[in-house]
């Protein structure tokens, strides 16, 4: 059984149409990269596994469970979301942050537990934060920042991590640090990831360092190849999406063989 | 151990405050006499104070502590609740029009019975009440309630309440309504007696009660909407009950003491500097500030001159030295 099934779902918002006769699969232990160009669906996508956006029709299944029945504490434990940007209304510490992504296990009037507390401190640890859990989280970097994210979401104990657009905002340094963290977890715990992004070298990034990867390359609402990195992120079809020229280059070094696709330059109007 | 004695003492200083306003007044009193009150009331033999003196403590003093405790503590708490529900610290209590509405149905009590405060309390509590379901109507869409549209929601609602207390204040008789009308909305607590107390306690304890309880809930409300709905919280129904009971709370206080500025938006964050921002803790400790801050005012409103001066003007008077040192001494404490 397939941890997320979507079967020819469609959304729109009014009357444009953001989501086309959609069906996904995602199985245990992959990576699937959700890629393609600005407003071509990946976010609303996102939203509709989570449950905040219903699709007008077709089938969500988490773990052959239709989502309309779900409610978003079951949700919740199914999927954990870590945002593109995460917007900090007060200067909570960073250990609060974490912990409540134990809220689907906490009743209404509850506390959190001794036990929550030890999940969150384990969580922190995963990503390499725990020096930092006692910090307000609003002095600490962006890519600290999504790392808190990704313990918060790993609290939730759930089968599948869902990014949207995880490294947008970081440096070169902590965008590199957050794929390696994400690779360590995969390896480490056998959890599924489904990430939104606007790299295709991230899709490569997970290949090469040996995790079963895909791309669901998005255009126009729907999918327009679906397969392995090497199959979907190729000349052709950068072209055919993007108008642009890009070259597929391969590096060996001591770490293995990486690929990587390199822009070359724009072809006429954008369309 | 350290941790245990501070919450220990948050806990124990309204209390030590409401004992110590026994003793504050023109009419002194020894610790004998007023434990003697304390307890021949409690129904204990071989106290015998005298009438002045239970008039004094049992029917005056004794009263206003206890409601100032509760007045200071639901609007600390409700502000502390608004401002993580709102994820804006400068939203206060009245951020959805209750204190507004309040003012409107007290004034309109006013001139409709000349200040039977029964109906003044009932107006006021029923006008605050249907000014937040104005602001909750006005931010919701059809799927949601967007808080920017909610605080935008209770803007309208309060302007619309004001304008309409300042058309009762053109009407109303010049000698007898608008005077009450203008000393209640700079609030006080000089008619509190334990049948006051008794009305308008249910909505404020509830209100407190509730809050204190799905205290954690706040900080994952003060998220972003969707990542909060992603970590498992049915936001439409957890906002909508945490926008409830802070609403009992502070319709209970405001209809009782008039409009008290200041406790509902200073005091959480005399909270967020002392203890942080966590709201687990900060709720209960708002709690303890609140009431032990409204006690004292009280105090200085009926000792510092010969009539009583309103509380609403004392609270910030009073406060924002405090608050100035607190800010000084923890330099915002992370923002």
């Amino acid at each position: 059984m397939s941890l997320i099934d979507v079967k020819k779902a469609f959304f729109s918002y009014g009357n444009r149409t953001v989501l086309e006769n959609i069906d996904l699969r995602v199985n245990k232990g992959e990576i699937l990269c959700l890629f393609g160009p600005n407003g071509c669906g990946k976010t609303t996508l996102i939203q509709c596994l989570l449950g905040i956006l219903k699709p007008s029709c077709g089938s969500i299944r988490l773990r052959g469970r239709d989502i309309r029945s779900m409610k978003p504490v079951e949700i919740a434990r199914e999927l954990a979301y870590i945002p593109q940007v995460h917007e900090k209304p007060f200067p909570y510490r960073v250990i609060d942050v974490v912990l409540m992504g134990r809220v689907s296990y906490t009743g209404l009037f509850s506390l959190p537990k001794k036990q929550d507390v030890r999940i969150a401190e384990e969580a922190l640890d995963k990503v390499g934060m725990l020096a930092f859990k006692d910090r307000p989280y609003t002095q600490i970097s962006g890519g600290e920042t999504q790392l808190v994210m990704v313990a918060r979401a790993l609290t939730q104990q759930t089968p599948v991590l869902v990014m949207d657009e995880p490294t947008a905002h970081l440096d070169f340094r902590n965008e590199l640090n957050f794929l390696e963290t994400i690779v360590n977890l995969v390896k480490d715990t056998k959890i599924t990831v489904v990430m939104a992004t606007h790299f295709p070298n991230h899709a490569f990034y997970f290949e090469n360092s040996g995790i079963r990867s895909g791309v669901a390359m998005m255009n126009d609402s729907m999918f327009y190849a679906r397969g392995r990195p090497g199959e979907v992120l190729t000349e052709h079809n950068m072209y055919s999406i993007f108008k642009i020229k890009s070259k597929l280059v391969s590096h060996e070094w001591e770490g293995g063989r990486i690929r990587q696709i390199l822009p070359l330059k724009t072809y006429g109007q954008h369309s | 151990m350290r941790k245990k004695l501070t919450a220990a003492g948050f806990v124990a200083a309204p209390f030590a405050l409401i004992f110590f306003s026994l003793f504050i007044g023109r009419y002194p009193l020894s610790i004998n006499e007023v434990i003697s009150v304390l307890g021949a009331k409690s129904g204990f033999s071989g106290f015998a104070p005298l009438p002045i003196q239970v008039n004094v403590v049992w029917d005056i003093r004794l009263p206003r502590a206890i409601l100032g405790a509760f007045v200071g503590g639901s609007l600390a708490v409700s502000g502390a609740a608004f401002q993580g529900i709102f994820r804006n610290p400068l939203v206060s209590s009245g951020v959805l029009g209750v204190s507004a509405g309040a003012g409107f149905g007290a004034s309109l009590a006013i001139i409709l019975f000349g200040g039977d405060t029964f109906y003044v309390y009932a107006f006021a509590f029923l006008f605050g009440i249907v000014a937040v379901i104005l602001s909750y109507v006005i931010g919701t869409n059809y799927t949601s309630t967007p808080t920017i549209m909610l605080v935008l929601g209770g803007v309208v609602v309060s302007s619309i309440f004001s304008s309409l207390v300042s058309l009762l204040k053109y009407i109303a008789d010049p000698y007898e309504q608008l005077p009450s009308i203008v000393f209640w909305l700079m609030g006080s607590m000089a008619s509190a007696r334990f049948r006051d107390i008794a009305i308008s306690a249910v909505p404020m304890w509830v209100g407190i009660t509730g809050l204190v309880a799905m205290r954690w809930r706040l900080n994952i409300l003060s998220m972003d909407d969707r990542e909060a709905q992603a970590l498992g919280v049915n936001i439409a129904f957890v906002k909508g009950l945490a926008i409830l009971f802070a609403t009992l709370a502070t319709a209970g206080a405001v209809c009782v003491s008039g409009v008290i500025g200041w406790v509902g938006l200073v005091v959480p964050h005399m909270g967020r500097m002392l203890v942080g921002n966590d709201n687990t803790v900060l709720v209960p400790v708002s709690l303890s500030i609140g009431a032990g801050y409204l006690i004292l005012v009280d105090n200085v409103a009926r000792t510092l001159t010969g009539s009583e001066i309103p509380l609403g003007i004392l609270t910030s008077i009073i406060g924002a030295p405090f608050f100035v040192y607190l800010l000084k001494k923890t330099k915002g404490r992370g923002w």
